[in-house]
């Protein structure tokens, strides 16, 4: 079997953060793929840079675990694209994700900048 | 899940849509179009990537891979067939062989009865009837009174049911026009109800269809499906049983044949008072039948126990209402006579298989039990030392990035393969070797494999799978990617745990194969002393039929033989004719005491006074050729108004009339009230069974005795015997339309029906031992060979250091000669051991018979040395130059 998947750590550490990304995007509306992935660079102040084939090999994942639906639709400048939509679940499953993600950063604060205490 | 949702190209067509976008919005900020879509590009990366990751992550990936480990494991099999055929073959005989036996084992021993909750259900068993009493067997029949008298106590076993066959053999049907003969039993009115049979269609009998002898009939699923068709109106319509019409009122459960030993039953009627339906189909006794003889012992009693009660407390509750019952018609007991005693037994078997048949089948299985090890263990060894040889090829793949876990998969899924196509073919082959053994043992029940059968079968599978599994497990595990750079052929593989391992699975094969060689060899050997058993007459050229006609008197049965064995002696071809009330060769014997000079003889010593007689006709001796030794033979002048002349045996003249001149004394029946005198003595002969020994015999005339029924007729051909029956069947439906000849054979045919279990059992045998030793010949000569190719180039450095060919020859041989040895040794005690377990089986061969030790001995030998003549050539024509330069 020819394939190599040596980086695996990597995109494992990614994936929740982009999948979490993703689906906060896809809050304000439905969007096809080139459309999320410039909407999270711009937002993030082009911090984040959104590597693009794992970008739709993530949309693919979420609309396997029917958190977003996709269909082919036509972007504004007329061109054919593949629309992506929240769903019920998906909407569900940002809110908990984005508290975890709140409860992960405060603790990661608490430890990286203690308060009163010399490192 | 298993479905695919997207397809590779929509995902590829979506990247393309993305690469646009991108494209468009770079443009929108200024950028030319060529480097718009360079950027575009750039941006994303590697678009294959993408869409290999897709392709990978997609859920259809499993099956894809499982297609191509098939498709990998299916081409690595076909370039070695030899070892993919041998394997599965070997499977296949093991496992099919295994399931075949298991399967008869599993019908005749394991299976339970079709009824109601069968394991209350139990067959009523007796010590020994009182004296002066006739009985079918002495343990297992009952008399009418004794079945009356418990029946009516409902405390212990409720009901009580009698069931007894309308005829020894098969009796005359008719159902049309054309005579036929079945199977028939006359049962009690609660014998559906009570074993708990459903009907198919129609009704069973009920208890006042007992009372009123109802002239009506159930058939059985079997019956109906053969000679019916399964025609549903069969309902309503007539069967005549002796010339008796019954109304076919009801069909019984699919899979019920009756409770006879080892037979099927075809019909049931209600228990009948006529005496053309006497049980048995035995001839009315001074105008008594079953019914009305208290002193014949002839009903099979079977009953359900009540709930809560114990077998125990049955009998006891029963017993004295029994031995009340048992005296019925003969007064009360003699002084000291030990009265009857009552057992129940078990009866949710089949009836009668387990005697006839559990022990053979139990040894049987133990002997393919010995085959499949041989089997596996083989198809083990072959895989192997096939993956062992492959050992470079693994290391090379996982140099070249396979992973271990893909290595291991690709052996399983060969090893699966193999499994399951052996398993097919094991399959197949079980049905058909299942059908051979269930003709060749006469089990007449159907014996189709059901789901335990496949359970079974499934079992031995994955027990193979696993260990083919496990096998190759260590091997591949031990190639490292470092081994395909670094070691050749000649160093690779010189493991000594691993080929000492084969070499112990080699001698436990040899084991096996010696032990498997002593049983088949002592079965045939006593197939061969039974073959070969001088029967005392001149059995070629015999043939034998009964007919059962229905006489109104005793002078009219006479006359009816008289002019049927006329007829049959007018037609061509025919050199003499006879009748006979038992036939020969039948296993039945009628066995009583006999007077000799008006009183019941002294036997020294305690032994047996018990005489075998039998009623024939005229020229009985000479049709079967056998010697009369003394006086004369019967003849067509011995009438019912002549003197009455019977005819002894040697032993009966021994026994009898120790240095005496038997000729002209008188002898009778066990009351005295027939009384004959001996104008004959003629040599011994084999009269119920091959495998008998000899016993006092006499003879009556049949023309002089107060009964008639049913004969059998004797006919001595010229040239084929068979080609002889429908010319007789023409003359027999001449004199009357409703007689079928029943059960027509040629007479080495009947007698050799009495060894029927030691042919089955020895023919069994020795397939089972040639199996072994082809098994064992492939194994060693797979391990051999294999061994002998690793160590080319070890042979070639001896043979260029000076070694001469015979040494390398015997080099080889030696390694094969050691295993023989190691095997013969463990294998004799344990041949011993399963010569004891036979013995009982065998026939004029004893279990340590040296010459059968010996031939399995240089069986093995032999196998071992041919099995390794190949390799070892092959090693002796090693070219040391050419091995040496291969590396």
């Amino acid at each position: 079997m020819p394939t190599q998947e040596n980086n695996e750590d990597r995109i494992a550490l990614l994936q929740g953060t982009l999948d979490l990304l993703i689906l906060k995007t896809l809050l304000l509306g439905p969007c096809h793929g080139q459309g999320v992935a410039r909407s999270i660079q711009r937002q993030s102040e082009e911090v984040l840079f959104v590597d693009h084939g794992s970008l739709y090999l993530a949309l693919q994942r979420l609309e396997d675990k029917k958190l977003i639906q996709a269909k082919w639709g036509v972007s504004e400048n007329n061109r054919k694209a593949r629309f992506y939509s929240l769903t019920a679940k998906g909407r569900a499953e940002l809110l908990e994700k984005t508290s975890q993600w709140k409860k992960l950063t405060r603790a990661m604060g608490l430890i990286l900048e203690p308060q009163g205490e010399e490192v | 899940m298993f479905r695919r949702k997207r397809s590779a190209e929509d995902f590829a067509e979506e990247i393309r849509s993305h690469l646009e976008l991108e494209a468009d919005e770079l443009r929108s900020e200024g950028m030319d179009q060529e480097e718009a879509h360079r950027r575009a590009r750039v941006d994303f990366g590697s678009v294959r990537a993408a869409r290999e990751r897709f392709y990978m992550k997609s859920r259809w990936q499993w099956l894809d891979r499982l297609v191509r480990d098939l498709r990998f494991g299916f081409r690595s099999l076909r370039q070695s067939p030899g070892f993919a055929l041998t394997a599965i073959l070997t499977l296949a005989l093991g496992v099919g062989a295994n399931t075949a036996v298991f399967s008869v084992m599993n019908a005749v021993l394991l299976r339970s009865l079709p009824v109601a909750d069968p394991h209350r259900l139990f067959y009523l068993r007796t010590s020994n009837p009182p004296r002066g009493t006739g009985t079918i067997d002495t343990t297992q029949t009952f008399s009418y009174p004794v079945y009356d008298a418990l029946r009516n106590d409902k405390r212990a076993l409720s009901p009580v049911i009698a069931y007894v066959p309308l005829s020894g053999n098969k009796v005359a049907v008719r159902y049309g026009a054309q005579p036929e003969e079945g199977e028939g039993d006359m049962v009690s009115g609660t014998f559906f109800s009570g074993l708990g049979v459903k009907l198919s269609r129609g009704r069973g009998f009920t208890e006042q269809d007992e009372k009123d002898h109802a002239p009506i009939a159930v058939i059985s699923y079997n019956y109906w499906t053969r000679r019916f068709a399964r025609n549903p109106d069969v309902l309503g319509s007539t069967l005549y049983v002796n010339a008796i019409g019954f109304t076919i009122i009801g069909i019984a459960a699919e899979g019920f044949e009756g409770l006879e030993p080892g037979a099927s039953t075809d019909f049931w009627i209600p228990l009948q008072n006529r005496p053309e339906l006497n049980a048995w189909g035995n001839a009315p006794e001074d105008g008594k039948i079953y019914t009305t003889n208290p002193t014949w012992w002839c009903l099979r009693l079977i009953g359900r126990i009540a709930p809560g009660v114990s077998r125990q407390q049955a009998v006891s509750a029963l017993t004295p209402l029994f031995q009340r019952a048992a005296y019925v018609g003969l007064g009360s007991p003699m002084e000291g006579e030990k009265p009857p005693t009552l057992g129940l037994e078990e009866a949710k078997g089949f009836p009668g298989y387990s005697e006839r048949f559990g022990k053979p089948l139990r040894l049987l299985m133990a002997m393919v039990g010995f085959v499949l090890l041989i089997a596996l263990t083989n198809v083990a060894m072959l895989l192997m030392a096939r993956n062992a040889a492959r050992q470079r090829e693994f290391s090379m793949r996982l140099a070249l990035g396979a992973g271990r876990r893909d290595l291991l998969r690709q052996l399983l899924i060969e090893s699966l393969m193999l499994v399951a196509a052996g398993g097919v073919l094991a399959w197949l082959f079980a049905i058909a070797a299942t059908r051979a053994l269930a003709a060749w043992a006469q089990i007449e029940s159907s014996l189709a494999p059901d789901e335990t059968v496949l359970i079974f079968a499934l079992s031995i599978l994955v027990l193979a799978a696993l260990l083919f599994g496990l096998a190759p497990l260590r091997i591949a595990l031990a190639a490292g990617p470092a081994l395909a750079l670094k070691s050749s052929a000649a160093t690779s593989n010189v493991d000594a745990g691993k080929s000492r391992a084969a070499k112990a699975i080699v001698a436990l094969q040899m084991t096996l194969c010696v032990v498997l060689l002593v049983g088949a060899g002592l079965l045939i050997r006593t197939l061969r002393n039974l073959e070969n058993t001088p029967l005392g007459l001149h059995v070629d050229g015999l043939v034998v039929f009964g007919v059962k006609p229905e006489f109104k008197s005793v002078p009219q049965g006479i006359a009816f033989y008289q002019e049927l064995m006329s007829k049959l002696r007018a037609l061509p071809a025919v050199e003499s004719v006879t009748v006979m009330g038992e036939r020969l060769g039948s296993w039945w014997s009628n066995n009583s005491d006999m007077t000799v000079d008006g009183r019941l003889p002294d036997v020294p010593n305690g032994g047996s006074r018990t005489v075998r007689s039998n009623v024939v006709g005229p020229g009985f001796f000479t049709t079967l050729g056998v010697p009369v030794l003394a006086g004369r033979d019967f003849a067509d002048s011995d009438t019912a108004n002549s003197p009455h002349v019977g005819i002894i045996n040697e032993q009966f003249a021994k026994r009898f009339f120790p240095n005496q001149n038997p000729l002209g004394r008188m002898i009778g029946t066990g009351d005295g009230r027939y009384q004959m005198t001996v104008v004959g003595v003629v040599k011994d002969h084999k009269y119920r069974s091959i495998d008998e020994g000899p016993i006092p015999m006499a003879w009556y005339m049949y023309a002089q005795i107060p009964i008639v029924g049913k004969m059998d007729v004797e006919m001595r051909v010229h040239g084929d015997p068979l080609a002889i029956l429908p010319s007789a069947r023409k003359v027999v439906q001449q004199m009357d339309p409703n007689l079928a000849l029943i059960k027509p054979m040629t007479q080495r045919a009947q007698y050799e029906l009495t060894i029927s279990n030691q042919i089955l059992f020895a023919r069994l045998a020795g397939f089972f031992g040639l199996l072994a030793v082809v098994l064992v010949a492939t194994g060693l000569y797979g391990t051999l060979a294999y061994r002998v190719s690793r160590r080319t180039a070890e042979i070639g450095v001896r043979m260029a250091l000076g070694a001469a060919r015979a040494q390398v020859v015997w080099m080889i041989l030696r390694d094969s000669l050691l295993l023989t040895a190691f095997g013969v040794v463990a294998g004799i005690p344990l041949a011993i051991f399963v010569g004891r377990a036979l013995s009982s089986s065998l026939y004029g061969v004893r279990p340590l018979d040296l010459v059968t030790y010996a031939l399995a001995i240089s069986g093995v030998t032999l196998v071992a040395l041919a099995a390794s003549a190949a390799p070892a050539g092959r090693a002796a024509s090693i070219d040391p130059q050419k091995a040496l330069r291969e590396e």
